[in-house]
């Protein structure tokens, strides 16, 4: 369950070399055990170079797509996990977790206690989870609340005294890399018995409970008769409970209202101490009828210091909060559009901000738009080729709005316009950004007076709510679209 | 112990600038830093730095922090690791007691020098050190103001810990015999994590080594808390342990218990009993771990208990519906590992089915990362199910992973290439089961998703411009799906219809078919291959395609549509006005050649010697035109044979490297032994009985010999027709004709023609010629006086010879039994079994004579004589030989 040897490569499309090495640390004794285990198949873990080099390679990041290079495009050389076998000086460096994120490139090699040759199967592998919550927790560290280049190199510096922490000989000790930048500054604290690895001290000061439930919704449209539209809300419950003690037992309750939409598949954080079965089988797989368990749903647990997500679920409201339709007809180098957006009633009509964005791909930059709109005002952007209908805090009374127009394109020069590899022809579609304070699509909320508190002290208790969009298309309806079918998507012919 | 070596500590000391200047370049190329002139003194500088009064504490923690990770390069040797080991312990000891960050940074590099050094076992002072300090800290013991203020006891308690099962690792068993103390630990108040894992780790290796010596626990784990100083370390399971360190169990079912070496260990039950505490003990705290360390946990009892009788992995329930809720990664692996390990004991049928709901669930669910999704689908096809009906070690869909379940996993055109591979392949699955079904469902048929879901690939591979992973992708699905379903015309069908119309519209993509078609069986080959030459014959189409099309027909072009494929071929030379066209014209003439296209091909490759403006490609075609003309069929084939490599400069050179391999004779490893076989002395002149022996079939075999020096007039070679492996062969007779009585080696050189019409030769091992080889008798007179014979022969040997005797051991066998193995043929006359006299006959005209008489008990005097006095030594060497021989 150890690693090999950890690294961090930013991607850097154009660099010489494609990327530069932020971090890397190996583990030689567990390097000894891997010589041992996997015998004649042994392949040493090479320098920072030759493997950012081999690694790159293999995740198509170096521009030199131009050939065909059999040992990269074969049709036989399929990964399906995020595991690779590099090739290095002669021999297949394998299992290597990475992946990209954040123009980061975070990788790692697990020991695998048994011979390479052949390749056992992941899942027999303990290291390759365990490198994968690694490179989580890296990845958390550096990137959660802040997003400036400054701070991320201020992190990256701390991540060798980290490392030394959380990780001192390759086994993973604790992938929340946060706690062990604590634990140093937490030196000095004499801890009492059974303290939690996971906690590395205790909080002093007035007790307060902060719990915040946050929806996303997504949407696929088309107003087809024959495709059904889809949507989907996924929401993440956050809390911060500053307790003193050193296990105080919380439970929280997430309610729903009569008419509210049940939560299903639900993970929990690790702390939480116990599940209702209803909880652990609820799940989107079935069919929904009356019978699914709408709560209350209970979560007892011992909370961490820091502020972490209790549980996520999904749900299936029974309506989309905006409907509309999206039509684009080509005539030459101009396009007409006409775009309907109809807010749901029981929806909240108050919104920090609502837009919609109306891309073009595949052609030129935007010469010329006539338009009309029936509420708020549309920005055009010509050189990324896209409009933005700011429709603004509220929808009118008739809840209904509407944008038509006609854009005109100057000549397609390819390195500057966008290009996409779905919306080929009229294929195309708008996508909606909006947020609507203290609401939740499900009505999920969690009740004050429902949290259960077992420490000194009466906590301050406080719950927020908010709705967002996520990934909310509205395909235009006169060309094919990807569509949706049992949660996928394809592209079909257009039946209009 | 030299501490450091007599080359250290004689460099000035550093500031912290220099350092991180040096430690810099080292780790932007370790090896390159090592080679260079700084190298060699690094590891010795860097421990004396750590002493040093001038550098800053966080200075010393980042060479610390080096030693930590390339102690293999700064002490390459175990001498060098142990030395630094000890060094780092002496700076350990007289660090000043106030607070101070390198305590554990120095405990981890000891740990690592040795560890990595191969340096840890019993001789090593520095690990009699190390040792007993770890444990002392990691049992909380006071040592003295030496090791800090109390403030950090607490941390350099549990980096004792982790030191200690990081050398556990290294060198399963070495805490074998401290396993009760690690438990009473444990149970008072020591760090629950690091006390949790170091004992669940020793204990599993315990296990394990016991189990493979078919031992017990032997009260292991009752032990309690002996004193931890003191007695000397004991390392009788370790010496066990590190013979049986590879290969791991790797606690899952497809390796069988048996054969990773986990005996069934079957504990008294005093000692169940106790294990039994142990392990509730450790599970009951484990929510006391980061979720990670849970994991490893799980991971390690699980492998602890898997060979165990009597020992209910009941234990482990608790722990299972509190993690089965959660999203972490590891606890869903290690909750698989159990599964993997205990089946049905531990899971039952309605608990198989609820971990594969949330294993279902989990990768496809929005709030994971797509890292984990497609860990999870792995694992969902890897799925260890109680009673798996399919070979093992194969991926499969899960018995109770119906459609249903797996509606929310199917593919579609916006995931992420591997996700959509990933999803592709259970959706080939659902394809394969539903063909096996009977009545089909009616709502939904996963054929008709599959085909939708290929044809929009395809038309995204086919966007002019687009890149090339988008075609990759196109083709790695439809290679997964003839895969998995190449018994399924009904997919293959529009498949291959489908393949032929995105080249009719992206030619360029000509190098993926290519591929596919070296990669993919007759399933999808053989028609894909017919619609392709179709395709490419039928609408030749602009010119920029007709690269892409020559290099599709070198692939497909065979012996059908000889003509239209011709026709296309005359069309195109025409267009055919660069280099690399010619050449990718003439790979097409180079396949229709292999597959035995006769006479259209000649005259289309005499008009391209002709008219081609390239005098390399007029060559070429000249070539094959040459090659058509005069080989036949099967040559020609064997010719042609290899596929080229990428064109070189010139063709010809590239063309070179399958003639060379195919049409002259190449050296290759020789798969004919040769050997001597018994003498026959007799006839005029000695000959050699060879024994041939073949590893694979040979024709035509050709044995060349050749002597060094004029020793022998020259030797005739040996024809053999044929030879079979396994199938006996009547010795080879080869005469020798020496010009001198004298032994030699004969150089051995076959040439020989292989099944596949390829002619090879080999240097065989040089054929040893004895002395003994050459020995032929005396033609006798028909019935005349023997003894006269002898004597006669005897006198005549001097004035012009020479005489010798010698004393010749006999072995318990006597006289006889030597003179019978060896000298049978020579004697003239005889009386057993005390005297012989014999005569020998060395070609081309000397002799040899011996008497043998008086033999005694341990041996014989054998007095000799011959006419040349150039073979009494080698005739002595003989007869010495001979008494060591019997």
């Amino acid at each position: 369950m150890a690693q090999r040897a950890v690294w961090l490569i930013s991607h850097e499309p154009g660099a010489p070399l494609g990327g530069t090495v932020r971090f890397s640390r190996r583990y030689p004794t567990v390097e000894k055990r891997a010589k041992v285990f996997n015998g004649a198949s042994y392949v040493p873990i090479p320098e920072d170079g030759p493997f950012m080099k081999a690694l790159l390679f293999e995740l198509r990041l170096l521009d030199d797509d131009k050939d065909f290079i059999e040992s990269r495009d074969s049709c036989s050389h399929i990964n399906k996990t995020s595991v690779y076998g590099l090739l290095i000086g002669g021999g297949e460096l394998w299992p290597v977790v990475a992946f990209l994120k954040n123009t980061m490139i975070y990788a790692c090699v697990p020991l695998v206690e048994q011979t390479l040759s052949p390749h056992p199967p992941l899942i027999s592998i303990s290291g390759i989870s365990q490198g994968f919550e690694l490179l989580f927790g890296i990845q958390d560290f550096l990137y959660l609340g802040q997003k400036n280049d400054t701070e991320i190199n201020t992190k990256l510096n701390q991540l060798p005294d980290l490392l030394l922490q959380a990780c001192p000989f390759g086994t993973l000790l604790d992938a929340n890399l946060q706690n062990s930048l604590d634990s140093i500054n937490f030196a000095s604290v004499t801890h009492p018995q059974k303290q939690p690895a996971w906690k590395v001290g205790t909080y002093k000061g007035k007790p307060q409970v902060s719990i915040s439930i946050t929806e996303k919704v997504k949407s696929m449209q088309y107003d087809k008769q024959d495709i059904a539209d889809t949507w989907q809300v996924v929401g993440a419950v956050t809390c911060k409970c500053d307790l003193e003690g050193i296990m105080p037992n919380v439970t929280i309750s997430l309610s729903l209202p009569t008419n509210g939409s049940p939560l299903q598949d639900i993970l929990v954080h690790p702390c939480v101490t116990s599940l209702d079965s209803a909880i652990l089988t609820s799940s989107s797989i079935d069919a929904m009828d009356d019978s699914a368990f709408s709560g209350p749903y209970k979560f007892p647990f011992t909370p961490p210091l820091e502020s972490f997500n209790l549980c996520y679920y999904t749900s299936q409201v029974p309506v989309p909060p905006i409907l509309g339709f999206y039509q684009m007809k080509e005539e030459e180098i101009k396009v007409k559009i006409t775009v309907n957006l109809k807010l749901h009633e029981s929806v909240k009509n108050n919104f920090e901000f609502c837009e919609a964005h109306i891309p073009f791909y595949n052609r030129g930059p935007i010469t010329h738009v006539e338009s009309k709109v029936s509420f708020g005002q549309l920005e055009v952007f010509r050189e990324k080729s896209l409009l933005i209908w700011i429709i603004g805090q509220k929808f009118p009374k008739s809840m209904e709005i509407s944008l038509s127009g006609t854009v005109t394109f100057g000549a397609k020069s390819h390195e500057k316009q966008p290009f996409d590899e779905i919306c080929i022809g009229g294929t195309a579609y708008l996508k909606l950004h909006f947020k609507i304070l203290d609401y939740t699509l499900t009505g999920c909320y969690a009740d004050q007076h429902s949290v259960q508190v077992f420490a000194s002290g009466k906590p301050k208790i406080s719950t927020y709510r908010k709705l967002i969009s996520s990934d909310y298309y509205i395909w235009n309806s006169k060309a094919p679209a990807p569509v949706v079918t049992y949660g996928s998507l394809l592209l079909v012919r257009c039946h209009n | 112990m030299e501490a450091q070596g007599s080359g250290c500590g004689t460099m000035g000391p550093r500031g912290r600038e220099t350092w991180a200047q040096r430690l810099g370049a080292f780790r932007a190329s370790p090896s390159a830093f090592m080679a260079g002139p700084e190298g060699e003194d690094l590891g010795c500088d860097l421990l004396s730095e750590l002493r040093s009064e001038k550098l800053s504490e966080q200075t010393k923690v980042s060479l610390l922090a080096l030693s930590l990770e390339y102690p293999a390069q700064l002490w390459p040797d175990t001498a060098a690791a142990e030395a630094a080991a000890t060094s780092l312990l002496d700076t350990l000891v007289l660090l000043p007691p106030r607070p101070s960050a390198l305590r554990r940074p120095l405990l981890l590099a000891a740990t690592t020098a040795l560890a990595a050094g191969d340096a840890l076992g019993p001789t090593s002072a520095a690990s009699l050190r190390l040792l007993p300090l770890l444990l002392g800290l990691a049992s909380g013991s006071d040592l003295g103001r030496g090791f800090g203020p109390a403030s950090e006891q607490r941390s350099l308690q549990a980096t004792a810990c982790e030191c200690l099962r990081e050398l556990e690792s290294c060198k399963p068993g070495l805490l074998g015999g401290r396993l009760g103390l690690l438990r009473g630990l444990l149970g008072q108040e020591g760090p629950v994590q690091p006390l949790s894992l170091l004992l669940a780790l020793a204990l599993r290796n315990a296990l394990v080594i016991q189990a493979r010596a078919r031992a017990g626990l032997q009260g292991l784990l009752m032990a309690g808390d002996a004193p931890t100083v003191g007695i000397p370390w004991n390392w009788a399971l370790a010496e066990e342990g590190a013979a049986h360190l590879q290969p791991q169990a790797p606690g899952w079912p497809a390796t069988e218990v048996q054969e990773c070496g986990l005996a069934v260990l079957e504990p008294s039950p005093e000692e169940a009993r106790e294990l039994r505490a142990a392990v509730a003990q450790l599970l009951d705290t484990s929510y006391l771990l980061t979720p990670v360390a849970q994991a490893q946990l799980l991971w390690l009892l699980g492998w602890a208990l898997r060979g165990l009788r009597g020992q209910p992995p009941v234990l482990f329930k608790p722990q299972l519906v509190r993690l089965l809720g959660t999203a972490q990664l590891t606890l869903l692996h290690a909750i698989l590992a159990l599964k993997a390990a205990f089946g049905e004991a531990l899971f039952t049928a309605q608990d198989e089915a609820l971990l594969l709901r949330r294993l279902t669930l989990a990768a496809q669910h929005p709030a994971l990362p797509l890292s984990a999704h497609l860990f999870y689908l792995h694992c969902l096809l890897s799925f260890p199910e109680n009673w798996p009906l399919g070979p093992t070690g194969e991926e499969a869909a899960p018995l109770l992973l119906g459609p249903r379940l797996c509606r929310g996993l199917l593919p579609s055109l916006l995931h992420n290439p591997m996700a959509l591979l990933a999803r592709l392949h259970l959706l080939c699955l659902l394809c394969a089961d539903d063909e096996e079904k009977e009545e089909k469902a009616q709502d939904w048929s996963p054929q008709h998703y599959l085909e939708e879901l290929l044809a929009g690939l395809r038309q995204r591979a086919a966007l002019d411009g687009g890149p090339r992973a988008l075609a990759t992708l196109c083709f790695q699905a439809s290679y997964l799906v003839v895969r998995c379903l190449a018994m399924q015309p009904a997919v293959l069908t529009p498949l291959t219809r489908g393949l032929a119309q995105l080249y009719q519209s992206r030619p360029a993509l000509a190098p993926h078919f290519v591929d596919l078609l070296d990669r993919v069986g007759p399933e999808l080959g053989e028609p894909l291959r017919v619609v392709l030459r179709q395709e490419v014959v039928a609408r030749p189409g602009k010119d920029e395609a007709l690269c892409w099309h020559l290099q599709i027909l070198a692939k497909v072009a065979d012996g059908n549509a000889q003509s239209a494929t011709l026709g296309f071929l005359r069309a195109a030379a025409a267009r055919c006005t660069d280099w690399d066209l010619q050449q990718a014209l003439l790979q097409v003439c180079r396949a229709l050649l292999r597959a035995g296209v006769g006479k259209g091909l000649a005259d289309l490759l005499q008009a391209l010697a002709r008219q081609l403006e390239d005098p390399d490609g007029r060559d070429r075609a000249r070539l094959y035109y040459i090659l058509l003309a005069h080989l036949a069929g099967p040559k020609l084939g064997v010719a042609l044979g290899p596929s080229l490599a990428a064109p070189a400069a010139s063709s010809l050179v590239a063309e070179n490297q399958g003639f060379a391999a195919a049409l002259m004779v190449q050296e290759a490893p020789a798969p004919i032994r040769l050997s001597v076989g018994p003498r026959r002395a007799e006839g005029p002149v000695p000959v050699l009985q060879l024994q041939v022996e073949v590893l694979e079939p040979v024709y035509s075999l050709e044995l060349r010999f050749r002597v060094e020096g004029q020793l022998y007039a020259p030797l005739e070679a040996v024809h053999v027709p044929c030879l079979y492996p396994g199938r006996p062969c009547r010795p080879l007779l080869l005469p020798l004709q020496p010009r001198r009585p004298a032994p030699t080696h004969l150089d051995v050189r076959a040439l020989y023609t292989t099944p596949s019409g390829l002619t090879r030769h080999a240097h065989l091992p040089p054929l040893l010629v004895t002395f003994a080889d050459l020995f032929l008798p005396f033609p006798q007179s028909p019935e005349g006086d023997k003894q006269g014979f002898f004597e006669e022969l005897w006198d005549s040997c001097l004035p012009k010879g020479a005489e010798s005797s010698l004393w010749c051991p006999l072995g318990p066998r006597g006289l006889e039994a030597l003179v019978s193995h060896h000298l049978e043929p020579f004697v003239v006359v005889a009386q057993p079994p005390t005297s012989y006299h014999v005569a020998i006959h060395l070609p081309p005209n000397s002799r040899l004579l011996l008497r043998l008489e008086a033999a005694q008990v341990d041996g014989v005097p054998v007095a000799l004589r011959t006419d040349d006095w150039a073979v009494l030594p080698l005739a002595g060497d003989y007869l010495r030989g001979l008494s060591a021989a019997v």
